[in-house]
């Protein structure tokens, strides 16, 4: 099954219901385990000089990355069923292995091939996991949960301009095919763990 | 679900029609996808055409990279996807970012067409156009995806159009919102900076060239339009009355008339290009499609063939 294939069972399944605390929890969970990764990296750049060229940009993430964390906790109806907690934790746990986001943690970026891979990685949870696109187009995003996962995406093409800038931009010792490939393979970690997140939200 | 892989990037394509039909390919606007030429499939395919419709790299259910887009980059693909298919010549018809594809499509693969459509669209920038699109970009990039599609439908549609379509229009805005993503929008207005004009290269273009440009498009008004007429020899242009941008939202029954006119008239020999210019007949169920334009084209206020006389009326005399 693609992640097409997912995306249409997922969209499928939206028509019919609307989304429950089940639901709500499934998504919130995931997102905010995308949205904590992030943030976790991005507060290492705390520690960067003012004079590194990307910290005014990557410190605004993280205090957005934040917002809109708790803003996400705050307008979800949390569900009662702590199966979700436990299969929540063990795909975001996958996440967060396969993603390598330990490795990202020590010491100082650089303009360098670990820095470029975290670029890649987040320009991935930002451009790559959207939930509104799987929502019928006639459902009116004005509910508190809704309207906070609009936001979220809306914020997330704001954020996401200091991801696009720098990996097109930077002065990185990579040619563009490994620029390429790099991206590719973050992608690829992201969007697979997306399709599996997927198949678990439309699980009952 | 087809699609076509050329490059490392998947393209999404829809082929309607029988095989031994005329083909005619249908390339979208920036941030259009094949759904929104279902009318226009639906109707030639009805009369016996074959059409085409695909997403280009960055749109719709295509690939979307994250680095670099080359709007030279576009020809090429749609080469091999016409390979692919096994379709060796086809009428080649495109809107506004695509309107620029058709055209440096035929300018690469002249061989491969039958004809062109180019809609709503441009050869160069003027400072005007440059700055526009330049609001656009930051409008997106510093707002949103939803900003830039508020700020594109009065200049794509009518007022008409939005007051009939006033209930539907947010579930079509979020259809739009759904099927596109803003980096990759942003990719393809940024394969517009490098952009060179090839206004120049316009007289290399023999294939018979329908040019089609909306009354109230202001986006990429009639001048656009009148350097792609002195240009191709073998052109006309066609005007569309009471419709902006893209008229092809806005009266798809009459873009289809025209265009089906178009290649009837190439396939029978009938065709003359002649550089005319021609106002697309809103009232076609009842008279030709096409009707001669004969004030001056290149004009938005009615110009007097004969000088006025000054008034000669003296002051204080109306009373």
């Amino acid at each position: 099954m693609s992640i097409e294939d997912s995306r249409q069972q997922v969209r499928e399944f939206l028509a019919g219901h609307t989304l429950g605390a089940d639901e709500q929890t499934k998504i919130t969970l995931f997102l905010m385990s995308l949205k904590n990764a992030n943030a976790l990296i991005l507060s290492k750049v705390e520690f960067q000089p003012m004079e590194w060229l990307p910290y005014f940009s990557l410190h605004s993430q993280l205090y957005k990355e934040m917002d809109l964390f708790s803003l996400l906790y705050r307008a979800t109806d949390w569900s009662t069923n702590p199966m979700l907690y436990t299969t929540s934790t063990q795909l975001n746990f996958e996440l967060w292995q396969k993603a390598r986001v330990g490795d990202f943690l020590p010491g100082f970026f650089g303009m360098d091939r670990r820095f470029y891979e975290y670029l890649a990685l987040s320009h991935s949870f930002m451009a790559d996991v959207r939930i509104i696109p799987l929502l019928p187009p006639d459902v009116p995003l004005t509910s508190k949960y809704l309207t906070a996962l609009h936001t979220i995406e809306t914020e997330n093409g704001r954020l996401i301009q200091s991801q696009i800038r720098l990996l097109k931009d930077m002065e990185v010792p990579l040619e563009v095919a490994e620029k390429e490939q790099i991206i590719a393979d973050q992608r690829e970690l992201v969007v697979g763990v997306f399709d599996r997140f997927l198949q678990f939200l439309v699980k009952s | 679900m087809a699609y076509f892989k050329t490059g490392g990037h998947d393209i999404y394509f829809e082929l309607h029609g029988e095989e031994s039909a005329p083909p005619v390919v249908f390339i979208n606007g920036l941030t259009q996808q094949t759904g929104l030429w279902k009318a226009h499939t639906d109707y030639l395919v009805e009369r016996g055409y074959r059409v085409l419709l695909y997403d280009m790299v960055g749109q719709g259910k295509s690939s979307k990279p994250v680095l670099y887009q080359e709007l030279d980059g576009h020809p090429p693909m749609l080469a091999g996807l016409l390979d692919h298919l096994g379709i060796e010549r086809a009428y080649i018809a495109g809107i506004s970012f695509g309107g620029a594809i058709v055209l440096k499509f035929a300018l690469s693969y002249p061989e491969r067409v039958l004809g062109l459509v180019p809609m709503s669209t441009f050869t160069e920038m003027d400072a005007r156009l440059r700055w526009l699109g330049a609001a656009l970009y930051e409008g997106m990039a510093k707002i949103g995806f939803e900003f830039l599609q508020n700020i594109l439908m009065p200049l794509n549609v009518s007022s008409r159009w939005i007051e009939e379509k006033e209930e539907a229009l947010p579930a079509m805005k979020r259809v739009g919102y759904n099927s596109n993503d803003l980096y990759s929008i942003q990719n393809l207005i940024e394969s517009l900076n490098n952009f060179q004009p090839f206004t120049g290269s316009l007289p290399e273009i023999q294939a018979p060239t329908l040019i089609m440009n909306g009354e109230w498009d202001y986006l990429t008004p009639r001048w656009c339009h009148e350097l792609m007429r002195q240009k191709i020899a073998n052109s006309r242009l066609v005007l569309m009355p009471h419709s902006c941008h893209a008229f092809t939202l806005e009266t798809p029954e009459l873009t289809c008339r025209v265009l089906e006119e178009f290649v009837q008239s190439v396939d029978s020999g009938a065709w003359k290009g002649d550089q005319s210019v021609w106002i697309a007949n809103e009232h076609f169920q009842d008279g030709d499609v096409l009707l001669p334009c004969r004030g001056d084209h290149t004009r938005g206020i009615p110009i007097c063939p004969e000088p006025v006389k000054r008034a000669t009326a003296k002051r204080g005399a109306a009373k």
